[in-house]
C-alpha cells in the first residue's frame, strides 16, 4: 500500500485502531531514483500483514517518526537512519546504532562504495 | 537517592557475547538501561548485496550461531521464493525435522545460560549442554557439520538423510522427553528460582505489542502469535501442534514457554519422522545456471528459535539487489529499557537471560 | 568451675586459664615460645591441607554433578590441579590501580587471610592439641568474625570500583541481617553447655550431641554460616553473573589467590565451628585419635557446603535480608526459648 510521506503517522495511527497493532518491521530500499521506507504492519489476531510503502526523493530524505504510536520503531528507525541517511524528524536526535558510522554515504545505500577505501567525512 | 551510572560491558560474565548496558541505578532500582550494540556489525546486508545468491547462506548462519540451520532456512527459502522454486516433498518434512531439533538445540542452551544467568553454580548449564550435544550429533548425522550446516539447497537438501536416522532419531527424541520433565523438576521446584523468575520483568500484552518483543517472549505475555500456526510454511500445517502460550508475561512465563515449545518440538519431530515420504531431497547445485526471478519481490516470515525473522528480499539476476533482515534478538534486545525499568539490579541479568539474544543476530 | 556468670569473665580471666596442654604452660619463656611455634606449624599445616584436599573436591564434586570430570591430568586424579593454578596466580604480576586506595587495598585482603588464620589457632583441635582454654571462647571466636564484614568492605571500598562498592554495601547488610540469628544460637547452645567454654561444650556433649537436642538451631546455625561465609546461595558479594567478581573485582592475581585461600579458610572454621558446637568435636568411639574425628566431622559438613553450592541458585540481596528477618530470627528465638525450657529450667 502505498502511502504519502505526510500521511504517514496518520495512516499508521488508523491502522493501529484497525487492529494493526504490531510492527513488524521498518526498513528502506534503495532503488536509485527512490527509496522506499516500508513499514511492515501485522494484525496478530487475523494474522494479516500489510505493508506501507512511502516513497522519498533522495534529494529530501526526511520522514517522520512513529514511535509515538510503536514503541518498536525506536531502534529500527535509528538502524535506518544510520544506514540509509534518513532524517527521522520529530524525535530527539538519536544516537547512532550499530556502527557509529563516521564515513561519507550511508552503507546500504547503492552510491557507498563498498570496496573504496575508508573516508571520513573530515577527509572530504 | 543520587543516581548512579553502572556501566555493564562489553566484558562481563553475563551479557552473551558483547554488549554494553549503561544502567542507571537509585540505590537498587533500575531508573534507566541504555543498550549499546553494534561490536560484531559485519554488514551482512551489504556483503548479501555483493555476493551470488548461494555464496550468502555460510553468512546467513553466522547470524545466530546458536541456531544457524534456522537462518539458513529462512534465508534459503527467501530465495527460493523470489526463483519459484517449489521445495520437493521429503526435502520438506526432513527441513521440518531438522529445524525442530536445530530449536531444541537452541532453547536447551537458552534454559541453561538463563540458569547461570541467575546465579546458579553452572550444573543446569551443563546438563543442558549435554544434551544439547547429543541433538547436536544427530545434526551432525544428518548434515555432515557441528555448527554451521550450510544444508539447505534451492528447491531441497545438500544431502538427504542417512539410512539409520530415523531410528537414532526417535530413541533421541524418547531420550529427550524423559530428560525434559527432570529440568523441571530441577530448575522449578527450587525455591529461590521461582522467586527470582516469578513477577519479575512483567510485559503485558499491550506493551508486549507494543514494544515489538517476539517468538517465545511474545507468547509468554499471552499473545497467540506463532509462525508456524498462523501462517503455516512447509508441512507444519499436517501435524497436529498448539503454540504455547502463557499469560503472566514475566521472566518464568519466558522460560517455560521454551520447555513447553521442546515437548511441542519433540512432538512434531517424531510426527515428521514418522510420516517421511519417500522420494528426492536433493536440491539443485550451489551453481546457479542463469538464476531469473520470478518475482522481484520475496517476504518469507519464518520461526526462528528466538522469534519471528522475516527477509525482504528485492531480487535482481544473479544476485540479491537488497536484503532486508528483521532479527528477532535486535528487537527482544531494544525492548529491555522497557522492561527492566523498576526492577532490582540483580534481576536485570534474568531479564535479559530470558529475553534469550545473541550478539551475532542483533548487529548483523 | 565451668559455670561462669557472663559478667564475672573480666573478673576471673587468670582463674579461667585452665586446662591449657603442659607444652604451652610451661614456667620457662623460651619453651613456651618454642611450643607455641609448634602448635602454629602443626595447626597450619592441618588446616592447608584441609583446605587444600576440600578445594579439590570441590571441583571433583561439582564436576561430577555438571557429568563433568573436574581435573584430571596434573597429579592422581587431578590433585595437583589446585596447586598448579596457584603457583600461576602466584606468578602473575601485582597491579594497582591508580584510583585505588593503595594503602588499604593492599592490606585488607592479607589482613583478612591473617583473621582467618588467627581464629584457626584460636579453635581446639583435640584434648592436647589447643592454645587457649579460655571461658569466653565461643564469644571471642565471634567477635573476631564480626571484623570479617567490616575488611570485606573496606577491601570493597578502597578499589574504587562500582561492582566493588556495590558488593561492599552487601556485605554490610548481609552483617546486619545474620549475625543476629548466629548470636542467638550460640547463646543457647552456652545454655546447654554452662557457658562459652569450648572444650566444656565439647565435654557436655558427651551423651548426646547438640545437634539431637536442637535441630532448629543446627539449621539455622548452618544457614547462617552459609551467608557469613559467603557460600551460595548467599555468594552475593562475589556474584559473577551480576558484579563480576563484587569486591575482587579490580584485584590482580597474587591477591585473587590469597581471596581463594581466604574461601578455603572460611569454610574450615565454618564446619569446624559446626562440628564442635553441634557434633561433639573430637568425641567419637576410641579407634580413631581425636583430632581425626574431628577433621572427619568438618570434613562431612564441608561435603554438605560443596553440594549446597552445586545446586541452588544465587538469593537477590532483600530475600537475604528477608529470609534472615522474617525465618532465621523467630526461628533462633524460638530455639532459645525451647532449648530454655526443656533442658535448663
Amino acid at each position: 500500500m502505498k502511502v504519502d510521506r505526510d500521511a504517514l503517522v496518520a495512516t499508521v495511527s488508523r491502522m493501529k485502531s484497525e487492529g494493526f497493532d504490531y510492527l513488524v518491521k521498518v526498513t528502506a530500499v534503495d532503488y536509485a531514483d527512490h527509496i522506499d521506507v516500508l513499514y511492515i504492519l501485522r494484525n496478530t489476531d487475523t494474522s494479516k500483514d500489510e505493508i506501507l510503502e512511502v516513497m522519498l526523493d533522495p534529494e529530501d530524505l526526511r520522514i517522520h517518526t512513529i514511535i509515538n504510536i510503536h514503541k518498536s520503531a525506536d531502534w529500527y528507525e535509528r538502524e535506518m537512519s544510520e544506514m540509509f541517511g534518513i532524517g527521522i524528524l520529530g524525535r530527539n536526535a538519536p544516537r547512532l546504532l550499530l556502527e557509529k558510522w563516521d564515513g561519507v554515504d550511508p552503507p546500504l545505500r547503492k552510491v557507498f562504495a563498498w570496496n573504496a577505501a575508508y573516508k571520513t567525512k573530515e577527509d572530504k | 537517592m543520587p543516581i548512579t551510572r553502572i556501566n555493564v560491558g562489553p566484558v562481563h560474565p553475563s551479557t552473551h557475547g558483547v554488549i554494553r548496558l549503561v544502567v542507571d541505578l537509585d540505590g537498587d532500582t533500575i531508573e534507566n538501561v541504555e543498550p549499546h550494540v553494534g561490536f560484531l556489525h559485519r554488514g551482512v546486508e551489504k556483503l548479501v548485496e555483493t555476493r551470488m545468491y548461494m555464496q550468502s547462506t555460510p553468512y546467513m548462519e553466522k547470524l545466530d550461531y546458536v541456531a544457524p540451520m534456522s537462518y539458513n532456512d529462512a534465508y534459503v527459502a527467501a530465495v527460493e521464493a523470489a526463483m519459484g522454486i517449489p521445495v520437493k516433498e521429503r526435502a520438506q518434512y526432513i527441513r521440518v525435522i531438522l529445524l525442530e531439533l536445530q530449536r531444541i538445540a537452541s532453547h536447551l542452551l537458552s534454559i541453561g545460560t538463563l540458569c547461570n544467568d541467575i546465579g546458579q553454580m553452572f550444573t543446569a548449564f551443563m546438563w543442558s549442554f549435554k544434551d544439547r550435544d547429543i541433538v547436536l550429533d544427530l545434526l551432525q548425522e544428518a548434515t555432515g557439520s557441528r555448527m554451521f550446516y550450510v544444508n539447505m539447497r534451492l528447491g531441497g537438501l545438500h544431502s538427504d538423510l542417512p539410512p539409520d536416522f530415523e531410528e537414532h532419531a526417535l530413541n533421541t527424541l524418547d531420550y529427550l522427553e524423559k530428560r525434559v520433565p527432570q529440568y523441571e523438576h530441577y530448575i522449578e521446584r527450587n525455591p529461590i528460582f521461582t522467586e527470582r523468575m516469578k513477577g519479575i520483568g512483567v510485559v503485558s500484552k499491550e506493551l508486549a505489542k507494543n514494544i515489538g518483543i517476539t517468538g517465545p517472549a511474545l507468547r509468554a505475555s499471552g499473545v497467540n502469535y506463532d509462525v508456524r500456526k498462523n501462517s503455516p510454511y512447509y508441512v507444519y500445517d499436517k501435524f497436529h501442534f498448539n503454540p504455547q502460550v502463557l499469560y503472566d508475561g514475566d521472566n518464568f512465563s519466558r522460560y517455560k514457554v521454551k520447555i513447553l515449545e521442546i515437548k511441542e518440538s519433540i512432538r512434531i519431530a517424531r510426527a515428521a519422522l514418522k510420516s517421511l515420504p519417500e522420494g528426492d531431497a536433493l536440491g539443485m547445485p550451489v551453481k546457479l545456471r542463469s538464476p531469473n526471478p520470478k518475482n522481484r519481490i520475496s517476504i518469507v516470515s519464518r520461526e526462528l528459535p528466538r522469534g519471528e525473522c522475516l527477509m525482504y528480499l528485492v531480487a535482481d539476476p544473479q544476485r540479491p539487489y537488497r536484503l532486508s533482515i528483521r532479527s528477532p534478538c535486535f528487537i527482544n534486545l531494544a525492548a529491555i529499557s522497557h522492561i527492566a525499568k523498576g526492577e532490582r539490579f540483580a534481576d536485570l541479568f534474568g531479564i535479559l537471560g530470558s529475553l534469550d539474544i545473541i550478539m551475532g543476530c542483533i548487529d548483523r | 568451675m565451668n559455670n561462669i556468670p557472663l559478667d564475672n569473665i573480666a573478673v576471673n580471666l587468670e582463674k579461667n586459664m585452665i586446662n591449657i596442654p603442659f607444652w604451652l604452660h610451661s614456667a620457662s619463656l623460651l619453651y613456651n615460645i618454642i611450643g607455641i611455634i609448634i602448635y602454629v606449624v602443626i595447626v597450619s599445616i592441618i588446616f592447608s591441607v584441609f583446605g587444600y584436599v576440600v578445594g579439590w573436591l570441590e571441583r571433583k564434586l561439582i564436576a561430577r554433578a555438571q557429568y563433568r570430570h573436574g581435573p584430571t591430568y596434573v597429579g592422581m586424579w587431578g590433585i595437583l590441579q589446585n596447586m598448579a593454578d596457584l603457583i600461576k596466580l602466584l606468578a602473575k604480576s601485582d597491579v594497582v590501580l591508580d584510583n585505588a586506595d593503595r594503602f588499604i587495598f593492599i592490606i585488607s585482603i592479607p589482613l583478612i587471610l591473617a583473621l582467618s588464620v588467627f581464629l584457626v589457632l584460636l579453635l581446639p583441635y583435640s584434648p592436647v592439641l589447643q592454645s587457649t582454654n579460655l571461658g569466653f571462647g565461643l564469644l571471642m571466636v565471634f567477635t573476631v568474625i564480626a571484623f570479617f564484614p567490616i575488611l570485606l568492605f573496606n577491601a570493597g571500598f578502597s578499589s574504587a570500583n562500582k561492582f566493588a562498592n556495590i558488593s561492599a554495601q552487601r556485605s554490610v547488610l548481609i552483617l546486619l541481617g545474620y549475625e543476629i540469628p548466629v548470636l542467638l544460637v550460640v547463646a543457647s547452645v552456652a545454655l546447654l553447655a554452662n557457658g562459652y567454654n569450648l572444650q566444656n561444650i565439647i565435654a557436655m556433649q558427651s551423651n548426646s550431641y547438640f545437634a539431637l537436642l536442637m535441630p532448629i538451631g543446627l539449621f539455622v546455625f548452618f544457614v547462617a554460616m552459609l551467608a557469613e561465609f559467603e557460600r551460595p546461595p548467599f555468594d552475593l558479594r562475589e556474584a559473577d553473573s551480576e558484579l563480576i567478581a563484587g569486591w575482587l573485582t579490580d584485584i590482580s592475581a597474587p591477591y585473587y589467590a590469597l581471596a581463594l585461600f581466604i574461601d578455603y579458610a572460611r569454610m574450615f572454621l565454618g564446619s569446624v565451628l559446626i562440628a564442635i558446637l553441634f557434633f561433639g568435636g573430637w568425641l567419637g568411639p576410641p579407634f580413631l585419635p581425636p583430632l581425626a574425628w574431628l577433621i572427619a566431622k568438618a570434613f562431612i559438613i564441608s561435603i554438605f557446603v560443596i553440594m549446597v553450592r552445586a545446586t541452588t541458585f544465587r538469593m537477590r540481596i532483600d530475600r537475604v535480608l528477608r529470609f534472615g528477618w522474617w525465618w532465621l530470627v523467630p526461628l533462633s528465638l524460638i530455639n532459645l526459648i525451647i532449648t530454655y525450657i526443656i533442658f535448663v529450667r
